[in-house]
């Protein structure tokens, strides 16, 4: 017998792996029980293939999308459908950082506890921090041309728009292929050429590593050096450290990037928060990429000009706009919105001091004067803003247009970043963009 | 009576889908306080061994005699421990009979065995009586019957074990859950709820109650098994009536037969010689079944593992399983005979390879599992294990090459939610995982699921099934119910009387287990689907007899006092 008491330890050896294989389909269903919940193949929450409950609103309470059993019903006005699509999703999955394939389990209601039980089979309603008709007036502004425009509160991380054109209207044609341009959310999962927005990085490495006040450039609108040409839009003259901003002079650009060098600039991109991932409520956003030579002192220039190799991510880039305007501080964005008075009062989570409050304050008034004595105020009347243009080359026939920056409006802390593909001018074209849908974001909230 | 019900329910619809929502708490709550109970009532069984005599060593140290079936030797696995380079490792065995007196035979020993001045011949059996000189190598040994006194205080001490668990307020649970569940079906189901649905459900209960109380006038104290059977039981009831309402009476019919199986089984058991010559009967049955079954049977869901006589279908390997494990049994004499384990090996293997002809995977993997485990509980014998296993993977490395349908499941093991598999390889797993995890902790209340229009539903994915109607709390209570009847196995063989019992137990106890994990862990994608039967829950007839039948592996290993129907208190040992 005392044999046998030995031997059955074999049977404690099944046990434990029965026992272990229970803790380890706890451990996924408690971490993926909601996905799978919200499998499409679940009858229970899906009708004809369409999620058949919840409801999804933007920040005034519009509704953008409510599914019941009797199929999926979007918002009347097909220019607030496509201009909320890529907030909203589509339920077909094809715009896979939609709402509705983010976050489907607190959309079907889903929780732990509950699974997808409700009595009302209403599911849930999912509040978005976006407003839509800025988001209308966003997609208008655009109008069929490529690009976008992503505007979040930098106090309480609040996305208020986020708009990429062109965009599919989901009651109307939609292309059969999943991985057609018009699904793709540009904004959180792109990466561009900033060009002179670019600028701006180079100003924080400069401020940091030189002595600014001492810098002036001399622009002959060629500026070559050493053989090759770092041209200008014109002749900008003798230039000093924030003139060279003001009228974004390459060639004086070209002479900070060498003197702050390879290490610098990349530390100055890597602090903006550039080179990172954005989270916003579980969506990734693409990070951005650099490459700061050391060895070679033309591409080095272009690089801090925000050419060469330089690839930004949109997302990244507004909540860097957002940090400048904040005091250095970044704030998470989000777009669920939290209801919550304490929290929007307390204001959203920050990231990280990006610069220090010192340095933001002096690239504040820098974008300040840029608006000032180059785009004109009067492009943006009655908003209080700072901003930079960029135009980006891309090989293209005309230049990308930029424009980026953040309004210094306590009731309205928005920081905002536009582009338009071979728009030109920044501040003219995508300019207007901003300028729109600032405008109806100011009067709607 | 019925119809007015289901009428009322139809009238008052929108108020009364309302109770669903309180009705999923009381329904966890209750099934935690049945299992939970039950479960720590098991687990912290400790069996004082009963002590049949002493053996006296020159010396001056008495060695108690607490099983029917004792090893004497050297070894530190003997039951008698005799410290002397005389002594062989494994030197005798002395086996209990039922007058009392004494079998004892020599192993082979290298200095042999004296009785009484008389040498055992080897292989051959000697009749002993207390009193009795016994010299193993050379030392001197008596053998001594234990006296009335020790043997009062033995009692004493047995009495002085934790007491079974009293079972009426589990019964009174179990019952409270079953009324609401009737009720709960009918608020789920509404007209697609029968009348034969209801009254098997209180069929069930009704046994219940009439098992125990039989049972407890009988004198006997211990019905945390059973209870924990018809708990489950009653889940499987609610399944079929969730998912084919025209089966559930069959399924209860099943289960009336299990309960009378469990019955027959325990009391045959009680006496060892005649469950070891029925044996033969057993082997000889099985293999007529399994050759009717390749004769005979029909295929479902690929494999051919089911015959259908007179409207009736059953699944012959199922019955086969309850014959394999008593087959693989083997007393601790019989432990030390070659011939014995060869004949259980050749029985194996025709089991397997009509299994294979069958195609049934599933049921080819559970048999493989518990041979394994059996023929280690006997021979100790690890490297023959791992030879086994290892010609075994070989011999599965063919059957994949051949069976590409079970290739192809394996293929999508792991990926069954990537779009290759998963509205193929991987339906039923996705759907499981899905509707499943839709059930969340309480589950959406029996009749509210989706999963029962996925193929297999009640059966395969049972697992599934019951998270999303009953929640995961409850299915997983489930599993460790299964877990806790082979722990108490296990914890049992230290009180056990014969090898034959502890064996059976431990098989039927690995029988469950990997049964167990092929049906969860395949529904849920943590191993490839291979379509088993979860113990006691599944639809099936043939499934839940045999699981009832198992049971009683289970009683004969209790060795609690007057606990187990399945145990007799007066002495019944060796013939």
């Amino acid at each position: 017998m005392l044999k046998l008491e030995r031997r059955a330890r074999i049977c404690l050896l099944i046990a434990g792996i029965l026992f272990l294989g229970m803790v380890f389909f706890t451990f996924k269903y408690v971490s993926e029980g909601g996905d799978w919940a919200g499998f499409y193949g679940n009858t229970q929450i899906y009708t004809a293939g369409e999620i058949n409950r919840g409801e999804i609103s933007d920040r005034h309470d519009n509704i953008l999308l409510s599914c019941s059993k009797d199929g999926v019903k979007y918002n009347e006005d097909s220019d607030v459908r496509a201009g909320t699509i890529f907030a909203v999703g589509d339920t077909k999955g094809n715009i896979s950082t939609g709402a509705i394939n983010m976050w489907k389990s607190e959309l079907i209601g889903y929780d732990l506890l509950n699974g997808t039980y409700d009595k009302s089979q209403g599911g849930k309603k999912l509040k978005l921090s976006i407003d839509a008709g800025a988001s209308k007036v966003a997609y208008n502004s655009l109008n069929g041309r490529e690009g976008f425009i992503g505007v979040f509160n930098y106090k309480t991380g609040e996305i208020m728009t986020l708009v990429n054109s062109p965009a599919i209207d989901p009651l109307g044609d939609i292309p059969q292929n999943p991985d057609s341009p018009v699904f793709f959310n540009t904004f959180m999962l792109g990466k561009l050429t900033p060009g002179s927005t670019f600028k701006l990085v180079t100003s924080v490495a400069a401020i940091r590593n030189m002595d600014t006040d001492a810098f002036s450039f001399k622009c002959d609108g060629i500026n070559n050096f050493h053989g090759v040409n770092i041209r200008c839009t014109g002749n900008h003259g003798n230039v000093d450290f924030e003139e060279a901003l003001v009228k974004s002079c390459n060639g004086a650009y070209g002479e900070i990037s060498r003197t702050v060098g390879s290490k610098n600039l990349k530390a100055a991109a890597k602090d903006a928060g550039l080179m990172d991932s954005i989270d916003v409520d579980g969506i990734q956003a693409e990070k951005g990429s650099f490459d700061f030579p050391n060895n070679d002192d033309i591409e080095l220039s272009w690089a801090g000009i925000g050419q060469h190799k330089d690839l930004i991510n949109p997302c990244s880039m507004m909540v860097f706009m957002g940090a400048i305007a904040n005091d250095g501080k970044a704030v998470k964005p989000t777009m669920i919105d939290k209801t919550n008075f304490f929290k929007k009062k307390k204001g959203g989570k920050i990231i990280g001091e990006y610069i220090s409050p010192d340095i933001a304050n002096k690239i504040k008034s820098m974008m300040k004067s840029t608006v000032e004595d180059n785009y004109g105020s009067s492009r943006f009347s009655g908003l209080d803003i700072y901003a930079k243009s960029g135009t980006a080359e891309t090989g293209g026939k005309k230049s990308d247009s930029w424009f980026v920056g953040f309004l210094g409006d306590e009731a309205h802390p928005y920081a905002f970043v536009t582009w338009v593909k071979g728009g030109g001018t920044g501040y003219i074209t995508a300019g207007e963009v901003a300028n729109d849908t600032l405008q109806a974001l100011v009067s709607n909230n | 009576m019925f119809d007015f019900i289901i009428n009322l329910i139809n009238n008052n619809y929108e108020i009364l889908k309302h109770i669903t929502t309180p009705l999923r708490w009381i329904f966890v709550v209750l099934a935690i306080y049945i299992l939970v109970k039950a479960i720590l009532s098991l687990l912290s069984t400790r069996a004082t061994p009963e002590v049949w005599g002493y053996m006296y060593v020159e010396g001056g140290y008495n060695l108690p005699i607490s099983h029917w079936e004792n090893l004497i030797g050297r070894s530190s696995s003997s039951d008698l421990k005799i410290d002397n380079k005389s002594v062989s490792r494994n030197h005798a065995i002395m086996m209990r009979r039922k007058d009392g007196s004494w079998i004892i035979k020599d192993l082979s020993s290298k200095n042999g065995t004296v009785v009484n001045g008389t040498r055992l011949e080897q292989g051959k059996k000697y009749l002993i009586n207390t009193g009795d000189e016994i010299v193993f190598g050379n030392v001197k040994c008596n053998l001594a019957a234990i006296s009335f006194e020790e043997s009062r205080n033995n009692e004493e001490l047995r009495r002085m074990d934790r007491e079974p668990m009293s079972p009426w307020k589990s019964l009174i649970a179990v019952t409270i859950f079953q009324i609401l569940s009737i009720l709960q079906l009918m608020i789920g189901m509404r007209n697609n709820f029968n009348q034969s649905s209801a009254l098997s459900i209180i069929g069930i209960s009704l046994l219940m109650w009439a098992y125990v109380i039989f049972f407890k006038k009988k004198g006997r104290k211990a019905f945390e098994m059973e209870i924990i059977a018809f708990f489950m039981s009653t889940i499987s009831l609610l399944v079929t009536a969730s998912a084919s309402p025209t089966e559930t009476f069959k399924q209860f019919i099943a289960i009336c037969i299990g309960v009378f199986l469990l019955i027959v089984l325990c009391y045959f058991q009680r006496d060892l010689e005649r469950t070891k010559t029925i044996r033969l009967t057993l082997i000889v049955l099985s293999i007529g079944l399994l050759l009717f079954n390749l004769i005979f049977g029909t295929a479902k869901f690929g494999a051919t593992n089911w015959v259908s006589i007179g409207g009736m279908s059953l699944q012959p390997s199922e019955l086969v399983k309850v014959a394999f494990i008593l087959i693989g049994a083997g007393t601790l004499e019989e432990l030390f005979r070659k011939n014995n384990l060869y004949q259980y090996m050749a029985f194996s293997a025709f089991c397997l390879l009509c299994l294979a002809i069958m195609r049934d995977f599933g049921t080819a993997l559970i048999f493989f599992s518990t041979y394994l485990v059996v023929s280690y509980l006997r021979s100790g014998d690890f490297s023959r294990l791992i030879l086994t296993g290892g010609a075994a993977g070989f011999f599965g490395l063919i059957v994949l090459r051949f069976m590409p349908y079970i290739a192809d499941r394996f293929g999508a093991w792991r990926h069954v939610w990537e779009p290759e598999f998963v509205n193929g390889m991987g339906y039923q797993q996705t759907r499981t995982m899905s509707y499943g995890a839709g059930g969340g902790l309480l589950g959406l209340g029996g009749g509210n699921g989706g999963l029962k229009n996925i193929p297999a539903a009640n059966t395969d994915l049972v697992f599934g099934y019951v998270m999303e109607e009953w929640g995961y709390i409850i299915a997983i209570l489930l599993v460790l119910c299964i877990i806790t009847l082979s722990l108490f196995a296990v914890n049992s063989i230290v009180a056990g009387r014969s090898t034959f019992y502890t064996i059976a137990s431990c098989g039927a106890a690995t029988m469950f287990m990997v049964q167990t994990m092929l049906n969860v862990f395949g529904s849920v994608d943590l191993f490839p689907l291979t379509g088993v039967t979860f113990p006691f829950i599944s639809t099936g007839g043939t499934s839940m007899l045999a699981s009832w039948a198992m049971l009683s592996y289970f009683k004969v290993s209790d060795m609690r006092k007057n606990a187990s129907i399945a145990v007799t208190e007066e002495v019944e040992g060796y013939a």
